[in-house]
C-alpha cells in the first residue's frame, strides 16, 4: 500500500492559501480583533461588582429574583478570586464567536431548510467540522491568523457552527407544513412566510441552537488558551502547565459560573423572544401563582423596570470607569521604553519561565509595557514568525528545536545563546543500580512497565527520542514514550522516587531536579542525542532594528549556571503564579545584575 | 360564465411528468403502470365547471388525488397539464406574483387541521389574509371581528387558538377565509377532523352562511354523507380520475360504477332521494280517497324521510304536486318501501330518460367515452345520462362487478 501523502497535500494547500490570501486573513484578523477589543473594552470598563449587578438585574428580569441573587453571588466569587478580567476576556471571546457563528449559521440553516440540495451538501461538511478534533483547527488557524484570540475565535466558530446551522434548519423544517401552506394559500410571499410564520415558530429551536453554540464556545476557551487566547482558558492552560491545582480549580469554577449564567440566560431568553414561549411561560407562572401563591423569589420585574435598572447601573459604571481610568503605571529607573509594548512568549520550561519573567521585570523597569504569554511550542514559533510575539528566550539550538528553526528561519532572528552547553538525556534514579547506559534499557521494559515518561509532545527532544534514540538502541516497540508535560513528568518522577519505584524520564541539563534528587543520566555511547545545545533568544525578524536598545541587551544576555539554577530555585520556593515576585527577590539578592543585563 | 373551470387537469409527480401525461392521455395507461417507473399520477384528466354560488364537492378516499386537485385550483400546485380558469382567467399562465395577488384577494382556503397560527391571537388569525393584502390595522381588525361574529365567535377575539375547541378553531379558520371577501372558498376536508356532532353543526352553519353569502365553494371530503348534504354537485374521484360527476341524487340513483355503488350503500338515502325521484306516473282518483282521509300532497323536492310520515297517514299513494298544484305523479307506499330497501334499479321506470338510467349499470357501457372529450364530459354532467369516462383497461373488471349490481337489483 503506497503512502497517501494526504497530510503533505493539506500542508501545501495551507501554505498556498497563506501565500495567496494573506490579505483576506489579515482583514479577518483585524475585523475579529476589532470586535473582540470593542466588546472586551465595554465589558472590562465597569467596576466588577457594578457589572455583576447589571448581569444580576438581567437574570432577575429573565428568571426571577433568586436567579438574580445567585448570578450576583457567582460573579462576586469570580471577582474575589481575582479572575474577573480573565472572565471578561473569556466572555468577550465567547460573545464574538457566538455573534459571528450566528451571522453565518442562521442564514445557512434557512437556506438548508429551503433546499434539499443545500441540506445534503451541508450535512457531511457539518459532520466534518464537528467531529474533527477542535485542536486540529488551531494549527492552520495560527498560521493564517497568528497567535492570540483570533485563531481561538475562528476555531470556536468552526466548532460551534454545526449546531447553529442544524437547529435552525430543524426548527424551520419542523414548522407544521399546513401552516406554511396556509400562509401561501393567503398569498404570502416566500420572504414573509419565512419572517412571519416559519421563523417565529422555529424560534424556540433556534434559541436552543444559540444556547448550544454558546456552550460549545465556552468548552473551546481552554483550547483557545493554548494559542494565546488568554482569559480563563489561558489560566486553565497555565494551571495545567504548572500542575497548579488551586489555579486550575479557580479558573475552572469561573468557567462553570460563566457557563451556567449564559446557559440559563439564553434558555430564558429563548422563551422571552418567541411569542409562543412567552405565552407558555405566562401560563406556567399563572399556574404556579394559583397553586402556591405569589412568591417573592419568583418575582420578575417588568421589562421596563429591568431596562431602567440596567441603564442606571451602566451609567454609574461608565462614569466610574471614566473617572477611575486616570491612573498609570510608573516605571522605576530610566524610562527607555515610554510605554512601548513588547510581547513575550514562553513554553513552561523552567529556564524559559525564569528567563522570560526576568526580562519581563527588567523591561518593565525600563518603561516598557510587557505582556508574557504561555504557549504551546508550535504556537510560540508560529506566533514569532507571524510577528505577534516579539521574542522568546528558550530556544534550544541547533538540535532540540531544529525543526521549528528550519521551518521559520527566514522569519526569525537569532539574538544568540545566553546559556550553554546543555544536554538532553534519559534519566533514572540512582537506585536503579544496573541501568547506566541507554543500551542497558533493552530487555528491561517489564521493570519500567514499558514506559518512558516524556514531556510535551511538541518538545524537540521528544522528536529526537522517538525518531532517533529509540531506533539507535533498538528500544522501539519495547518502550512507549508517554506524552505529557514537564510538570507531569516531574510529578511522576517525584512519586516514583519517593516510593523507590523504577522509572525512566526524559530530562535535560541544566535542571533543578538534579540538585533536588539523586539522579543518574544514562550514557549515550552512540551519541544519538547529538551535541549539546545553546539556549538561544529568538526574535521576530526586524525586532532588533525596531528596538535597538532591547536588541543590544538581548544580544549581550548571558547567565552562568549558578545564576540560572539560583533563579530557578527562588521561583520554585516562591510558588506558582508569583514568578515575577520571585524575580524581584532574586534581583534584590544579586545587586548590579539588572544594570549588567540591561544597562542604561 | 362559470366561476371556476378545470380543463383537463393532470398532476404527475416524479420523473418525466410530461411523458407520463402523454401516456395517460393517449394510451390510457393507469396509475399502477406508471407507479412501476417511480412516477405518481395524482390527478388524471380532471375537468369540471363550478357556477357562482354553487357548492361543488369532490369526494374520494385518501390517495384519490382530491387534495392535489384542490391545490391546483389556487395554484399552490402547478398542473402538469391542463388549465384552471377562474372568472375566465387562466391561473396556470400567471406569474408567481400575480398568482399570490389572486390568492390573497379572490380565493381563500380552509384546512383540514385548521392551520391556525399558534403565535397569533384569534383576531390576528382571522385578520391574516387582510394583513397580507396590506389592509391597515384598524380596518382589518374591524373586518376580522365581523367575520368572527358571522361564524359565531364574537367575544373570543383575544383568545389564543389552543384555548379553543376543535369546532371553534375551525370557525376561526372559516372566519379567516371569509374575512378576505374572496369569491371562491376552497375547503380541504375542513370538517373531517371534528367529531360527528360538531361536524354536523358546522355543516349546518356552512349551509346557513352560504344562503347569506352566496360564495362559490369547492369542498373536499371523504365522507359521502357530507358530500350529499352539502353539495349542489358532487364529483367522485378514484385513483386520480373523476369517475362520476352529478347531483347527489344522480350519484345515489345512478352510480356510475360499482366503486361508487359501494360507497352509496352507507348513505342515508331517505335524506337524499326526493319524491320526484321515486314517483310513478298516475294520479290520485277521487274515489281512492275516502272521506276523512287525512292525506296531503308533497312537493317534488321533498326528501323521502319526510315523505314517509305523509305516506303513513295516507290510505292511498301520495300525490306529488308542484307549487302550482299540478299533479306530477304519485308515490305508492309499497314503492316507497321498495326504494328505501335498495331496489334502485327500477327508479323512474316510466320517465323517458329513466329507461336509459335503468340500464346505466357500470360495465354495460361497452364503449368507454373518450376521456378528453368535452362533449362526453357535458353528457356526463347531464343528470339523465350519468355516464362517466372510464379507461378502456378497467372496463372488463367493471363488467364483472356490474353483474353483481344487476343481480342485486
Amino acid at each position: 500500500m503506497p503512502r497517501l501523502p494526504l497530510g503533505q497535500w493539506v500542508d501545501n494547500t495551507v501554505d498556498w492559501l497563506q501565500a495567496q490570501f494573506s490579505w483576506l486573513f489579515d482583514a479577518v484578523t483585524s475585523l475579529v480583533t476589532g470586535l473582540y477589543d470593542g466588546i472586551d473594552a465595554v465589558l472590562s470598563a465597569p467596576q466588577p461588582l457594578l457589572f455583576a449587578g447589571i448581569l444580576a438585574v438581567v437574570a432577575w428580569w429573565l428568571r426571577g429574583l433568586s436567579a438574580g441573587v445567585l448570578a450576583f453571588a457567582g460573579f462576586a466569587v469570580v471577582d474575589s478570586i481575582e479572575l474577573w478580567d480573565d472572565a471578561m476576556s473569556t466572555l468577550s471571546l465567547v460573545l464574538v464567536a457566538t455573534l459571528v457563528t450566528l451571522v453565518i449559521a442562521v442564514p445557512l440553516g434557512i437556506w438548508a431548510a429551503r433546499s434539499r440540495t443545500v441540506s445534503a451538501v451541508l450535512r457531511p461538511v457539518l459532520d466534518f467540522m464537528q467531529t474533527m478534533p477542535a485542536m486540529v483547527y488551531l494549527i492552520p488557524g495560527i498560521i493564517f491568523f497568528g497567535v492570540g484570540v483570533v485563531p481561538g475565535i475562528i476555531a470556536t466558530i468552526v466548532f460551534a457552527l454545526p449546531p447553529g446551522v442544524r437547529m435552525t434548519e430543524l426548527g424551520i423544517r419542523q414548522v407544521d407544513g399546513e401552516l406554511v401552506e396556509a400562509a401561501e394559500a393567503f398569498g404570502t410571499t416566500p420572504r414573509n412566510t419565512l419572517l412571519r410564520v416559519q421563523l417565529p415558530l422555529a424560534l424556540p429551536t433556534i434559541m436552543a441552537g444559540v444556547n448550544q453554540v454558546i456552550m460549545l464556545g465556552l468548552s473551546m476557551v481552554v483550547i483557545a488558551g493554548m494559542v494565546g487566547g488568554g482569559g480563563l482558558g489561558g489560566a486553565v492552560y497555565r494551571a495545567i502547565g504548572n500542575v497548579d491545582i488551586g489555579l486550575g480549580f479557580e479558573a475552572g469554577i469561573s468557567i462553570v459560573i460563566l457557563a451556567m449564567y449564559l446557559d440559563r440566560m439564553t434558555g430564558a431568553l429563548g422563551s422571552q423572544v418567541s411569542p409562543l414561549g412567552r405565552r407558555a411561560a405566562a401560563k406556567a407562572h399563572a399556574a404556579r401563582v394559583a397553586r402556591t401563591g405569589a412568591k417573592i423569589w419568583g418575582h420578575r420585574p417588568q421589562p421596563v423596570t429591568a431596562l431602567v435598572g440596567v441603564v442606571i447601573l451602566a451609567l454609574v459604571a461608565g462614569g466610574m470607569g471614566f473617572l477611575g481610568g486616570g491612573s498609570a503605571t510608573t516605571a522605576s529607573g530610566k524610562n527607555t521604553g515610554h510605554g512601548k509594548k513588547i510581547s513575550l512568549g514562553y513554553i513552561p520550561w523552567d529556564e524559559g519561565i525564569a528567563s522570560t519573567f526576568l526580562w519581563k521585570e527588567l523591561l518593565e523597569r525600563r518603561g516598557y509595557e510587557v505582556d508574557a504569554r504561555q504557549l504551546e511550542a508550535g504556537a510560540l514559533y508560529t506566533g514569532l514568525a507571524g510577528g505577534q510575539i516579539d521574542f522568546q528566550t528558550d530556544s534550544w539550538l541547533p538540535v532540540t528545536h531544529a525543526q521549528y528553526w528550519e521551518k521559520y528561519r527566514n522569519k526569525l532572528e537569532d539574538l544568540g545563546s545566553w546559556y550553554g552547553p546543555t544536554s538532553l538525556e534519559l534519566t533514572v534514579p540512582s537506585y536503579m543500580k544496573d541501568v547506566n547506559s541507554l543500551a542497558d534499557l533493552k530487555g528491561k521494559a517489564g521493570q519500567f512497565k514499558g514506559r518512558i515518561v516524556g514531556i510535551e509532545p511538541s518538545a524537540g527532544m521528544m522528536g529526537i527520542l522517538k525518531d532517533k534514540v529509540l531506533e539507535d538502541y533498538g528500544l522501539e516497540g519495547e518502550y512507549e514514550v508517554v506524552d505529557g508535560s514537564t510538570p507531569g513528568m516531574l510529578a511522576e518522577l517525584k512519586r516514583a522516587y519517593d516510593k523507590k519505584e523504577p522509572i525512566v524520564v526524559t530530562l535535560w541539563s541544566p535542571h533543578w531536579a538534579y540538585s533536588g534528587y539523586d539522579l543518574k543520566k544514562l550514557q549515550d555511547p552512540k551519541g544519538s542525542w547529538g551535541k549539546g545545545d545553546g539556549v538561544h533568544t529568538l526574535a521576530r525578524k526586524g525586532f532588533a532594528a525596531d528596538n535597538p536598545e532591547v536588541g543590544a541587551w538581548l544580544k549581550g544576555f548571558k547567565l552562568s549556571e549558578k545564576e540560572l539554577t539560583g533563579l530557578e530555585a527562588v521561583i520554585q520556593e516562591t510558588g506558582k503564579g508569583k514568578e515575577q515576585q520571585a524575580v524581584r527577590t532574586w534581583l534584590d539578592r544579586n545587586p548590579g545584575l539588572a544594570e549588567r543585563l540591561a544597562p542604561q | 360564465m362559470s366561476r371556476l373551470q378545470a380543463d383537463h387537469l393532470y398532476k404527475v409527480f416524479g420523473r418525466r411528468p410530461d411523458e407520463a401525461v402523454r401516456e395517460l392521455a393517449e394510451s390510457g395507461a393507469d396509475r399502477d403502470a406508471l407507479r412501476a417507473d417511480g412516477t405518481t399520477a395524482a390527478v388524471i384528466d380532471a375537468s369540471f365547471t363550478v357556477e357562482p354560488g354553487q357548492i361543488f364537492v369532490v369526494m374520494g378516499l385518501s390517495g384519490s388525488g382530491k387534495s392535489t386537485l384542490l391545490r391546483m385550483l389556487n395554484g399552490l400546485l402547478t398542473p402538469t397539464a391542463g388549465r384552471v380558469l377562474f372568472d375566465g382567467r387562466d391561473l396556470t399562465a400567471l406569474s408567481d406574483r400575480e398568482l399570490r395577488e389572486v390568492r390573497s384577494r379572490k380565493i381563500s382556503m380552509v384546512f383540514q387541521h385548521f392551520a391556525l397560527f399558534p403565535h397569533r391571537s384569534v383576531l390576528e388569525n382571522a385578520a391574516y389574509g387582510l394583513e397580507v393584502q396590506g389592509v391597515p390595522r384598524a380596518e382589518r381588525e374591524k373586518r376580522a371581528a365581523e367575520a368572527l361574529e358571522l361564524c359565531g365567535l364574537a367575544g373570543w377575539e383575544k383568545s389564543w387558538p389552543d384555548e379553543l375547541s376543535g369546532g371553534m378553531q375551525q370557525r376561526v379558520g372559516l372566519a379567516r377565509a371569509l374575512a378576505t371577501d374572496a369569491d371562491l372558498l376552497l375547503m380541504d376536508e375542513s370538517f373531517s377532523a371534528l367529531d360527528p356532532l360538531i361536524r354536523r353543526d358546522m355543516q349546518d352553519q356552512l349551509l346557513v352562511l352560504q344562503q347569506k353569502l352566496k360564495k362559490t365553494i369547492v369542498f373536499i371530503t371523504h365522507d359521502l354523507n357530507e358530500a350529499m348534504r352539502l353539495g349542489d354537485r358532487v364529483a367522485v374521484m378514484r385513483d386520480g380520475r373523476i369517475v362520476q360527476l352529478g347531483t347527489a341524487e344522480d350519484i345515489l340513483v345512478r352510480p356510475a360504477d360499482d366503486y361508487v355503488a359501494s360507497f352509496i350503500q352507507d348513505v342515508d338515502r331517505t335524506r337524499v332521494l326526493t319524491a320526484a325521484a321515486v314517483m310513478t306516473d298516475g294520479t290520485v282518483e277521487p274515489g281512492d280517497c275516502p272521506p276523512g282521509c287525512g292525506c296531503r300532497s308533497v312537493l317534488p323536492e321533498t326528501p323521502l324521510a319526510e315523505l314517509c310520515t305523509v305516506a303513513a297517514r295516507s290510505l292511498h299513494p301520495v300525490a306529488v304536486e308542484n307549487a302550482d298544484g299540478e299533479v306530477l305523479g304519485v308515490v305508492a307506499q309499497d314503492r316507497l318501501l321498495g326504494v328505501m330497501g335498495g331496489l334502485d334499479a327500477d327508479l323512474r321506470p316510466t320517465t323517458p330518460t329513466g329507461a336509459a338510467a335503468s340500464t346505466a349499470v357500470p360495465g354495460t357501457h361497452a364503449a368507454p367515452a373518450p376521456t378528453g372529450d368535452p362533449a362526453a364530459q357535458e353528457a356526463a354532467e347531464a343528470p339523465a345520462a350519468p355516464r362517466v369516462p372510464r379507461p378502456a383497461a378497467s372496463v372488463e373488471a367493471s363488467a364483472g362487478d356490474g353483474e353483481e349490481v344487476t343481480a342485486r337489483a
